[in-house]
């Protein structure tokens, strides 16, 4: 079992962290199980639904967004391309783990640093796959709101981040 | 060609779903924790600019999946929290989090997270500052 759990993903180990935390929670607040999930009803469902419509969202821009599409788009570090950049973040479904393996092949192509920052701010701020929840919860003028400060957002960490490199430099390592 | 869309969805699903649960898990127990009188006297002593500050650190330090937020977040609406803070948890919570601040030690040398964090500190701050002004019109 012990063996099998070392060999799990990272998601697979973060679910079973998460039950281990709310379980010493649940004991140290002695907090009844059957009453917590009894009156959370209404949302457990809510939120189990909604992922499986954004699981849906997330699969079908999976098949119709071709692998190398962020490659082809980025290139440099001009205030433009910064925006491109968030916005394909933005468009990107998935956990940020499953981001990173993009985000090594987008650096080992010579993409710059300021790029990627833009890029993983637009993908982690908001995405399609949240569509369903946010409109669900907040409704679709909270979820507009939430995409155009995304497009804000994703360009000025980049440029804020240039300026700190000016002084402290990244250190290039070798991939 | 739907075999392999319909499969890619099942995996996709039941991984995500027992994350989403166990996450889901995780905020129901951390909601019921939150009581009204404590929000009401938090928000009575600490000034908006700090709750903003203190909403973001808490969504960089707070693990789990992005789904898992929003359960708090409606309490916390539910209880009148500004919707700067509710903004400012919520972009807070994905940007940068001590487990992807490693990964990217890892991937980029030290001082990338080093930086991305400075920057997620500040951007996250101004959506907050942004949105206490125009958050009556959303």
């Amino acid at each position: 079992m012990i063996h099998k759990l070392k060999k799990a993903g990272i998601d697979i180990k973060m679910g079973f962290l998460l039950i281990g935390i709310s379980m010493i929670l649940m004991l140290i607040f002695n907090i009844n199980f059957s009453q917590l999930i009894a009156s959370n009803l209404d949302i457990i469902i809510k939120i189990i639904y909604l992922t499986a419509i954004a699981m849906g969202i997330s699969t079908a821009i999976h098949f119709l967004i071709p692998e190398n599409f962020a490659e082809k788009h980025l290139h440099d570090s001009k205030l433009s391309h910064l925006f491109y950049a968030t916005l394909l973040g933005v468009l990107t479904p998935g956990p940020v783990y499953a981001i990173y393996p993009i985000v090594i092949v987008l650096k080992k192509k010579g993409i710059q640093n300021p790029i990627l920052v833009a890029f993983l701010t637009g993908q982690t701020i908001i995405g399609p796959a949240r569509a369903p929840f946010e409109i669900g919860f907040f409704g679709l003028k909270f979820y507009i709101y939430r995409i155009l400060l995304a497009l804000i957002m994703g360009p000025i960490a980049a440029l804020l981040f240039i300026f700190l490199s000016k002084f402290w430099p990244d250190k290039e390592k070798d991939y | 060609m739907l075999n392999k869309i319909i499969s890619y969805y099942n995996g996709k699903l039941w991984r995500t779903l027992f994350l989403v649960c166990a996450g889901l898990l995780f905020a129901i127990t951390l909601g019921s924790l939150m009581k009204i009188e404590v929000v009401n006297v938090l928000k009575q002593n600490i000034p908006l600019p700090l709750q903003l500050f203190y909403a973001e650190l808490l969504g960089f330090i707070s693990p789990g999946p992005r789904y898992i937020i929003y359960p708090i977040l409606i309490k916390l609406q539910e209880f009148g929290i500004n919707v700067g803070v509710i903004v400012a948890l919520i972009s807070g919570h994905v940007l940068i989090e001590p487990s992807t601040f490693f990964v990217e030690a890892g991937f980029f040398g030290l001082r990338f997270p080093i930086k991305r964090f400075a920057v997620s500190l500040i951007v996250t701050y101004m959506a907050g500052v942004i949105t206490v002004f125009i958050g009556n019109f959303l």
